[in-house]
């Protein structure tokens, strides 16, 4: 699971407010490497939750993203290439997705989330 | 709004279903042995199921199956899309499977203009991701699959890496009526034959639609069972009990008309509905995936992969019967979210 993906996840336990974003747990992670497009980057950077992703890839011990981030970044190719690897690189094998208000975990088997909820949490 | 016609078994125990409670009331008492048996079966059936569970039962229908499919049929699990003038051979089928995907975004109007093209796909019932990498790679977009399968989503992960398109396409886990996204997220909704899986079509449909942003396009490709005339309130009895046991190997929960989808597409406020029926650009379809079934290796492979497998191929010629009757029909539904 691509951090760009854990950035659109959320909790749809019934009855949570705000599920989102989930809290990453990694207990294994691989780098892949990506080709840069930084034409990419800059139109898929308004859609991203900046919080979440810089979150995100400090639990995976990815700690160059600056904590909160603009627009005007996007002009500097050394916040580019950070964005692109932590966005796109870093795959999560092993771990889990937790609401953050039920604490419910979801699963990452081999790099897949299983959002699928039980019966009485839907 | 009309209620959607229940043709099959509901997957959970509470409450008769309208097609049980119309064969209760027409059948005459007979207490003849075979009445018997077959109200047994039916009842043991119905305690399986609601046991299992409809999404389990889907999961473990396409854990099971899904490799074999594969093998021989490639990575798109849907429909070719033929030319119903031209006899199809076996050598026709993948392209016609892709040409399914091309028609059904050409139906929709997607513009072939590259600055306006899809930025976001969510393949709804994504199966081993044929139509998510063929998306991503067709427009160069960002797509994302959601299945009831983990071995599907395993699998499409697996080919979309080797593919170089794992950069472009992620899998989950999920459920088609409680997707994990956000609101308006996608530009490009996708639907290819999952809509059949759905107990509830309006709960389906409302997903699709949340997860769509302003302006976004909105695509199902599914099977539906005929509209009916204005003078019925149902299907024939025996229409019903065809269906009936294509749900029951296949994990369908209900079946609905394509007029019920354009209503509920109208009571969402989506526009530009259109819908077709392109039952006669599929049929040869079904006798070809019969005739894979029948070489050695569909026989062999069949046998391998388990029970649910081989009774979705002994039910491949009801499929057949279906289409044949005008009951079923091979539907494309496309609409627009509102700016």
């Amino acid at each position: 699971m691509r951090l760009l993906t854990h950035n659109m996840l959320s909790s749809n336990v019934k009855g949570v407010v705000n599920g989102f974003p989930l809290r990453l747990e990694a207990s294994t992670w691989v780098e892949k490497e990506v080709d840069f497009n930084a034409d990419f980057l800059r139109s898929v950077f308004p859609k991203i939750d900046w919080p979440a992703l810089f979150g995100a890839s400090q639990t995976v011990g990815y700690v160059a993203l600056p904590e909160s981030a603009d627009a005007s970044m996007l002009e500097s190719e050394d916040f580019l290439k950070k964005f692109h690897h932590a966005l796109l690189e870093i795959h999560v094998e092993e771990g889990a997705l937790v609401c953050p208000e039920t604490g419910r975990r979801f699963p990452i088997n081999k790099g897949i989330p299983n959002m699928l909820l039980n019966e009485d949490e839907v | 709004m009309a209620t959607l016609l229940r043709t099959c078994e509901p997957f959970d125990l509470r409450g008769l279903s309208s097609a049980r409670r119309f064969e209760k009331e027409k059948r005459k008492p007979n207490p003849s042995r075979v009445l018997y048996q077959r109200r047994s079966q039916r009842s043991s059936f119905r305690a399986a199921m609601a046991a299992e569970g409809l999404k389990k039962g889907i999961a473990e229908f396409y854990n099971e199956s899904s490799g074999l499919w594969e093998s021989i049929w490639g990575e798109h699990m849907h429909h070719g899309f033929y030319d119903t003038t031209t006899p199809a051979s076996f050598s026709d089928h993948r392209s016609a499977q892709i040409r399914m995907v091309d028609e059904a975004l050409r139906f929709a109007c997607v513009p072939e203009d590259s600055s306006k093209w899809p930025k976001r796909v969510v393949d709804v019932g994504c199966g081993i991701g044929g139509s998510s990498r063929y998306l991503a790679k067709k427009y160069g977009a960002q797509c994302q699959g959601i299945t009831l399968s983990p071995v599907q989503a395993q699998r499409a992960q697996a080919l979309a890496v080797a593919e170089g398109l794992a950069d472009k396409v992620s899998f989950q886990v999920a459920d088609a009526l409680d997707q994990p996204f956000p609101d308006g997220h996608f530009d490009l909704v996708w639907s290819m034959e999952s809509g059949e899986h759905m107990p509830d079509k309006n709960k389906f449909v409302s997903e699709l639609t949340r997860v769509a942003a302003p302006g976004a396009t909105i695509i199902i490709v599914t099977w539906c069972h005929r509209d009916l005339s204005q003078s019925e309130d149902s299907l024939k009895p025996d229409e019903i009990t065809l269906l009936n046991k294509i749900c029951n190997a296949y994990y369908l929960p209900e079946w609905c008309s394509p007029s019920d989808y354009v209503k509920i597409a109208e009571s969402l406020s989506l526009k530009d509905i259109k819908t077709a029926d392109w039952s006669d650009n599929v049929a040869p379809f079904w006798p070809a995936v019969i005739q894979s079934a029948f070489t050695w290796k569909g026989f062999i492979s069949l046998l391998r992969s388990g029970w649910k497998s081989i009774k979705g191929a002994l039910v491949m010629p009801l499929m057949i019967e279906g289409y044949n009757k005008k009951l079923i029909k091979f539907t494309i539904i496309t609409c627009r979210k509102p700016e």
